[in-house]
Parts: C-alpha cells; sequence; structure tokens
C-alpha cells in the first residue's frame, strides 16, 4: 500500500467488488461486532448471511478474558453462528506462540493473567504459577528474595485485574535472569468502551516492561502472529482477505502488515478525523494506518 | 561541567586533587543509598567524612529519592549509624519535597489521591495537604467503588501496597485535565543492600502515563525541583559552591548537570566506572549531561584529604 490513498465510504456497487473479491472476512470483536454486551444491531445477520454466501469467517481480538470457547458461546448466545476454531484472542494466540515459537510445551510460566490464558495455556501443555492474588508480606527483603520456581521459562503478562505490586516484584525477579522469556497478549492503552474505568493490558505490561528494562514480544494485533496462525491453520489466501476493525493502530495496521483489504467501522474507538489526521501525515508507518474503505457500521454490509 | 581541572570528566581522583575540591566548595549534596549507607550499614568511614565536614564549616545536605520514610526516621537512622547532629533541615526526600510542591508551588486545594507508603503521607499530613483516605473495602471493583468528587492532583510514589484498584481510580483522576499528574521519582528499580532489586516508582509511573496519555512532573531527581527547595531553605546558595556526590548516573548525576552543580560519582553503589565511560563515549550528546566530574571508589577517600588539612592547622 503505497503512495496516496483515500478511504473509501463502501456501498453500493463498490461494496458488491469488494465482497466478491475476498473469500475470507476477519472481524475485531470489540466496537465491531459489539460493544460490551451489547451486539451491534444486525451484527449476527451480517455474520451468518456472508456464511451462508460462502465466505469464511474469522474473529481477531485482542481482549485475553475469554478462552476460544467462551466466546464462542458468547457470540451463540448474541446469535451468531460460529464455531470456536474460528476465534482467535490472545488467551489462544499467547498459548500458540509459547508452545510453537518459544517451544515451552510440556514447561512452566509465571502468569500475570486471567484463568482464561491459564485455561489456553493448560491447552496445550503449558503449566502456570502466579495467576489470582498475590498478598504483601514481609519486607523488602523478603521481596527481593521471593522463591522462585526454577521450572518457570518465561513471563507471561495479559489483562490482570490482581495485578499489584507483589506481582510486578516477583516477574521482575524471574526477568533478572537473562534465559527468561517475556511475552505479553497486546500492547492496547485504551479501553474498548468509553467511559470504562479498568487498566488496560498495555499498561500494566508498561509497568513491568519499565522495571525489567527490557521489552515483552506481543502476539496481539498489530503483530502479525494471530493472522499467521489463522493463515496456516485455514490456508487463507492474503490478496482474498478482509480485516474488518474499528481500531487503525491494531486492526488496521494489522491489515496493512499481512497485505490484506482494510475496512474501519465506526461503532468503535477511530473516527474519520482519526482517518484524516494519519493520511495527511507525512509519516509511512501512519499511511498505514489508513483504511481502504469504512462504514459506519458492519450493519451496512447487509443487503439494502 | 566545569571542575577545576580542563578535561572531560570522569575522572578518578584521590588526595591532593579531593583536597583542592573541599577547599572550593562550601556546600555538599550526598545521596544516601549506595553513598552514605547500604541498608542498615554506613559505608566505611562515611560518619568520620560527614562529621568532619562540618567541623570545617561546611554545608552538608542530603538529597534522597526515597519516598518510603518520614524524615524523623532518617534523622534516628543517622543518629544511630554515628553521624553526629544531622537535622531534619538538612534532609530531603522525594516525599518532603513533593509535599512542598503541592503546598508552595501548586498551593493546592483540594484532595490528593496517593498511590505510596505510610511515609509519604505522612511528610503530606505534615504539610497540611489533604490526601484521600483509603477506604476500600476489600472486594470493591473499579465497576462498583466510589470516585472522589474534588481531586485536584494524583501523586504516585512507591507503593508495595499497589493494586489494580489504585492504578484504576488514579486513571479516572487523570482524565479530568486539571488534575495534576505528580511523581516523587523516575526510578524503574531501587537497590538493595544485598544486590537485589525491587520494582521502583518509574515503573508505576510509566503504567500511569500510557493510560493517561500525560507526563507526570517528576519531584525527585533528575528534576531541578529539590534543588530548589534546597535553595529556598539556604538562602543566598550558589551552584558554583555546591558538589552533588551520588551513585547514580541517570539520577544523581543528571540532577546535577540540570541545577548547574560539579558532580562527583562514588563506586559504593548502582553505576560503575563502565557505565560513565559508555555515556562520555556516547554519540548521542544528552549522555554526556551524565557524566560526573569526578570519580571516588568510595566517600571515604575524602579522609586523607582532612587528615593534610588538619595536620596544617596544629
Amino acid at each position: 500500500m503505497s503512495g496516496s490513498k483515500s478511504c473509501a465510504r463502501l456501498q453500493g456497487v463498490l461494496l458488491q467488488q469488494l465482497l466478491d473479491s475476498v473469500d475470507s472476512i476477519l472481524f475485531d470483536c470489540d466496537g465491531v461486532i459489539w460493544r460490551g454486551d451489547q451486539v451491534i444491531p444486525g451484527a449476527p445477520q451480517v455474520i451468518n448471511l456472508l456464511k451462508q454466501h460462502g465466505k469464511r469467517v474469522f474473529f481477531l481480538t485482542n481482549n485475553s478474558t475469554k478462552t476460544r470457547r467462551m466466546y464462542a458461546d458468547k457470540m451463540s448466545t448474541l446469535g451468531f453462528d460460529v464455531t470456536e476454531q474460528e476465534v482467535f484472542g490472545t488467551a489462544y494466540g499467547c498459548a500458540v506462540f509459547l508452545q510453537t515459537a518459544c517451544g515451552l510445551q510440556g514447561q512452566k510460566v509465571f502468569l500475570m493473567g486471567s484463568q482464561a490464558m491459564r485455561q489456553e495455556l493448560e491447552t496445550v501443555g503449558i503449566q502456570q504459577t502466579g495467576v489470582g492474588p498475590d498478598h504483601v508480606s514481609g519486607g523488602p527483603g523478603d521481596w527481593a528474595n521471593v522463591p522462585l520456581d526454577p521450572e518457570v521459562k518465561a513471563v507471561v503478562v495479559g489483562f490482570d485485574q490482581d495485578f499489584s505490586y507483589m506481582k510486578l516484584n516477583r516477574a521482575l525477579q524471574y526477568l533478572i535472569q537473562k534465559d527468561c522469556l517475556f511475552v505479553g497478549t497486546n500492547r492496547d492503552t485504551r479501553l474498548p468502551l468509553e467511559g470504562g474505568r479498568a487498566v488496560p493490558t498495555g499498561c500494566l505490561l508498561q509497568a513491568v516492561e519499565t522495571a525489567a528494562q527490557r521489552q515483552a514480544q506481543t502476539v496481539g494485533k498489530p503483530s502479525p502472529f494471530m493472522f499467521d496462525c489463522l493463515a496456516s491453520q485455514f490456508g487463507v489466501e492474503r490478496e482474498r482477505c478482509l480485516m474488518v476493525g474499528d481500531r487503525l493502530d491494531t486492526d488496521i495496521l494489522l491489515g496493512s502488515n499481512c497485505g490484506l483489504k482494510t475496512l474501519l467501522t465506526l461503532t468503535g474507538v477511530s473516527t474519520l478525523e482519526d482517518v484524516a489526521g494519519h493520511e495527511e501525515s507525512g509519516c509511512a508507518e501512519r499511511r498505514r494506518m489508513v483504511p481502504d474503505f469504512y462504514v459506519e457500521s458492519i450493519a451496512d454490509l447487509l443487503p439494502a | 561541567m566545569a571542575g577545576a581541572f580542563s578535561f572531560k570528566g570522569c575522572q578518578k581522583i584521590r588526595g591532593p586533587q579531593i583536597r583542592s575540591l573541599l577547599e572550593a566548595k562550601d556546600f555538599f549534596l550526598f545521596d544516601c543509598d549506595g553513598v552514605i549507607w547500604h541498608g542498615e550499614n554506613a559505608i566505611t568511614g562515611a560518619a568520620k567524612v560527614v562529621n568532619a565536614l562540618v567541623r570545617h564549616g561546611k554545608n552538608v545536605v542530603f538529597v534522597t529519592n526515597n519516598s518510603t520514610r518520614p524524615r524523623e526516621n532518617y534523622v534516628h537512622k543517622f543518629s544511630r549509624l554515628g553521624f553526629a547532629d544531622v537535622m531534619l533541615e538538612q534532609i530531603f526526600s522525594s516525599s518532603y519535597c513533593s509535599a512542598l510542591y503541592l503546598r508552595d508551588v501548586v498551593k493546592i486545594c483540594g484532595q490528593v489521591f496517593v498511590i505510596g507508603c505510610e511515609g509519604l503521607r505522612r511528610e503530606l499530613q505534615e504539610a497540611g495537604i489533604p490526601c484521600l483516605e483509603e477506604t476500600d473495602d476489600p472486594d470493591a471493583t473499579i465497576y462498583d467503588c466510589a470516585l472522589a468528587a474534588d481531586v485536584k492532583a494524583v501523586l504516585v510514589g512507591h507503593d508495595d501496597k499497589l493494586t489494580f484498584l489504585k492504578l484504576a481510580k488514579a486513571s479516572c483522576y487523570l482524565k479530568d485535565p486539571d488534575c495534576l499528574f505528580l511523581a516523587t521519582d523516575n526510578d524503574p528499580w531501587h537497590p538493595l543492600s544485598s544486590g537485589r532489586i525491587l520494582p521502583g516508582c518509574g515503573s508505576l509511573m510509566a503504567a500511569l502515563e500510557v493510560a493517561s496519555g500525560r507526563k507526570a512532573t517528576v519531584i525527585g531527581k533528575p528534576s531541578r525541583f529539590m534543588f530548589e527547595c534546597i535553595s529556598s531553605q539556604f538562602k543566598g546558595l550558589e551552584p558554583a559552591q555546591c558538589l552533588m556526590v551520588g551513585d547514580r548516573l541517570e539520577t544523581d548525576m543528571l540532577f546535577g548537570f540540570n541545577c548547574g552543580l560539579d558532580t562527583m560519582l562514588t563506586l559504593t553503589g548502582v553505576s560503575q566506572m563502565e557505565d560513565a565511560q559508555e555515556y562520555r563515549n556516547s554519540d548521542l550528546s544528552t549522555n554526556h549531561s551524565l557524566v560526573p566530574d569526578y570519580v571516588v571508589d568510595t566517600i571515604a577517600d575524602f579522609l586523607p584529604a582532612f587528615e593534610e588539612l588538619e595536620e596544617e592547622s596544629n
């Protein structure tokens, strides 16, 4: 995607041409098919209709709080016809990354993350220590000398509501060991919903990276890892693939980096002003965040 | 980066050179951890050095980023470790200076949300700064807890009781652009006397900077503010009269540079000679600000210079 690029509204003939030119469509979840537990009106109909027309549909989300099975269950409840193999969340993505890219099958990690992450790890034969609350006891001398499990080969950071100084400390003590790997689910620093009150994963990861003075490898968008997983599992052709998302710096950037067509929906985080800003900047990296097309909502993909 | 000699800094000095420096300077600023003591153990000779400086009519102050203890604790510690008569007024901690900043610079009207230890809260309370009470019940979550209405500043310090909830609350308060964002210091980690390290305030500050999209105002070294506190208290103080002695290039030496002070690295703490040389040889000119003017193995190296001075006056 070089040269100037303007982001066209997808409708009419353009919409039909686009749909004819792709076999697989990847949807982000938050801000695209739902907002929290509220479905975007028309979203289930879109997904189901695409499948009826012979398109393959996948879901690619940076959210690490659910297993693929939990996502499939939520989707079924909300009226989407989906199987768990079609869902790629970062809990699953992280487990696969540790198993394949890091070769940790049968080994152990220190986990700052959710029960869902724990389950996905166990499914690929990776044990964990650390999930859940970690209460303060003793003093600074004790903390620096916390007993370290010699089997731990990596520190893994995802969304963790039990994040605390003690956990941060334990992660630091493991990461001081040079051969300890460091993996994060994603770098999102904004929450999916406006007015949200939680602390995004990217911020928790920043705390650990700053203390340890080391960078984690991350599996979530815009890293291509989960797309590469999906592509190798399902034999997807990049040129005939569309990425649909609401965030320019994760979804659209991933699409550009992987050579996919990209569609921005305006039911989530990014706005057309954001698009214009990237388009007008002189910066190549920012131009990769300009989508090919936009819609007000994915319901616009339904036939009129 | 003047120094008494025309070389590029990072010069290890002994004996006569130290003596010239002692004669030239009136005001000595010492970091504590790694310079004066390691945990509960004074650096050998440190008490003698400080006592001798005072006996020779020099001013001595202690400048520390450690925000976990109230200054009274330091007074007792100095006394315990054999330092004669170190007074409260000689101790400048990042927590004390945070309180001064809120009281005298910001003149805060409203509450402060504090992420920090009891020591930090005590300094704020003694300065009359209203801190939000920690009243959460253990099962409170960010989705159902109350947020106070008149929070005018978030102050981040070292907090071994940090929770997800505290970070989430701080992020919420920081959404208000009129709510100030302060940090006691930006050290990513702190060394313990054993050589092990613990996460520092800098790591919590980084998390909140990323969450809020805002930069914190850092009170402690290497920011200039603690020197401004010292200058307010010691009227007429000129940077040229001062020597900053520390063990950490990124905090102490940069602090000295930022305030226009001559700097001395002592090798009893965090930074090593190789680290200083790497900054000196760096292509990035901003790294040159971290290079000390002088280097000693330990501040006990001052002692032979005092012995000479004392012999001469006999």
